[in-house]
């Protein structure tokens, strides 16, 4: 009898023990999951912010560089394929597309005097890199979020949770060379 | 990427080694309070019963006092986002939170010509980073990065919370061993005990006491500099360009400081520099760890 009784102790205190270890890692994986969510929406939120920024850009440049059609039309471009990107890829590849011809913009933008010397283009200029970097970082924060979720679901136990949850390892973001380099544009 | 592996060993060393540190200032604590206890009644049990709510009491105002006097100390002020250079720091702040996926802290700016940087705050949702106008001015843009990544891991690593609660354990030691000391000098002590103890035990429980706040000190000290240290390597991988802060650094070993350093010397581990020592020098008795060594370690990541 009291045998009976102490065997039936240890497997409540397995059983208990399994769950809540379950638990923890039930709650740790969702969590780590809605962190990529979230990482996600922070990316799309400063993509949409620089769109928004592209047009003030447009009408202050406009004046001074009629001659650099070229250059402004990849800019308009790049902005409306940004506007009508589906998936994160996609966004992200329209992206990299408005990073090169901005660089160009205001690369060009240095053989006018005037135009540099104008305060709303010295502006849109400042806040325009610091969107950029945002974004960059923001990239970054996904993919570290990215790595950490994929780090629990593929190590054990958490892979052994994770199958039951029916979580798979998800894809990060492939940050372009040109995108990590320091911003060549002069201040 | 081996480059980041690297990095992310650095994290985790100085995670177990701050582990065991704050381990070994539990133990003392504990130890301090049983020594009392076995000196006073010759029971270890029962100096818990206050040596503990004294404890508590003490980091509990150590923690509530923090953050204001810190930034009235530093006679910091809001960053003004209409100074392009005080614009560019609240950029940077703004850029390293969402690497660090930390919520925007409030950023602020302390009027002095030394390059230096501190953050505070009791938790990271209500966490603030301060630079020096001589750090705005000095540093370029990836310099002055690399010193926000670092402020920004002290928040995102709970270090202000260690710092304040480490600093609180030192203090109740301290306490303690002075009520011994004063009332073994008054002859008070003993005055409970039972005469069987052990006279050589007692002994070293005195002299333990009487000890405790020193080697408290440096546990202190040596939490102090690994968090350094963790905080750069965390930096690193935050703005995944180690070397914006190495060169930082070496600006900062490289500036003479002119006129003397604002603020207490209490908030000194806070900042990223000690502004109140020689940078150079190793020593058990340092906050923070020497610049020569930390940039080597930057370096080398």
């Amino acid at each position: 009898m009291d045998m009976l009784i102490l065997i039936g102790a240890i497997v409540v205190v397995i059983v208990v023990a399994f769950l809540l270890i379950f638990w923890g890692y039930y709650n740790r994986i969702i969590r780590l999951e809605n962190r990529i969510d979230n990482s996600w929406a922070q990316i799309d939120v400063q993509l949409k912010r620089r769109a928004d920024l592209i047009p003030n850009l447009m009408e202050t440049v406009k004046g001074y560089m009629q001659h650099e059609r070229e250059v402004l039309e990849n800019v308009t471009r790049a902005r409306s394929a940004l506007m009508n990107a589906k998936t994160p890829q996609e966004n992200i590849e329209a992206d990299n597309m408005l990073t090169g011809a901005l660089k160009s913009l205001f690369a060009v933008a240095e053989g006018y005097p005037d135009l540099k010397a104008n305060q709303n283009f010295l502006q849109l200029q400042d806040e325009l890199t610091h969107t950029e970097d945002k974004i960059s970082y923001a990239r970054q924060h996904f993919n570290d979020s990215v790595l950490g979720f994929n780090n629990i679901i593929e190590t054990f136990p958490g892979y052994w949770f994770a199958r039951r949850m029916n979580k798979k390892t998800k894809d990060m973001l492939q940050i372009p060379e040109a995108a990590r380099e320091v911003p060549k544009v002069k201040f | 990427m081996p480059k980041q592996l690297l990095i992310e060993d650095h994290i985790k060393r100085n995670k177990r080694l701050t582990l065991v540190i704050c381990a070994l200032m539990a133990l003392l604590f504990i130890g301090v309070i049983f020594a009392f206890g076995y000196i006073y009644f010759g029971n270890i049990y029962i100096a818990l019963l206050f040596g503990l709510p004294i404890a508590l009491a003490y980091v509990a105002v150590t923690y509530s006092f923090s953050v204001n006097t810190v930034l009235s100390a530093a006679k910091a002020r809001p960053a003004n986002p209409s100074n392009r250079e005080e614009k560019l720091l609240i950029y940077k702040v703004e850029e390293m939170s969402i690497a660090a996926g930390l919520p925007m802290p409030k950023v602020y700016v302390q009027d002095s010509d030394n390059i230096n940087a501190f953050a505070t705050g009791k938790k990271p949702e209500k966490a603030v980073i301060c630079a020096t106008t001589g750090a705005l001015r000095k540093l370029k843009t990836d310099e002055l990065e690399g010193v926000i990544a670092h402020e920004m891991s002290h928040i995102k690593n709970h270090d202000i919370l260690i710092a304040t609660v480490t600093i609180g354990v030192v203090g109740a030691i301290a306490l303690i061993s002075e009520i011994l000391f004063y009332s073994l000098f008054w002859g008070g002590a003993g005055r409970g005990r039972k005469s069987e103890g052990n006279a050589i035990l007692l002994v070293i429980a005195i002299l333990f006491v009487i000890l405790a706040p020193i080697f408290s000190r440096l546990t202190y000290l040596a939490i102090s500099r690994k968090r350094e240290y963790l905080a750069d390597s965390n930096g690193a991988y935050l703005s995944r360009n180690p070397e914006g802060l190495a060169k930082a650094l070496e600006k900062i070993k490289n500036d003479i400081p002119k006129g003397k350093p604002k603020g207490s010397k209490t908030v000194a581990p806070l900042y990223i520099a000690n502004p109140f020592k020689s940078q150079s020098v190793n020593s058990i008795w340092s906050t923070h760890p020497p610049i020569d060594i930390r940039i080597q370690r930057l370096r080398s990541m």
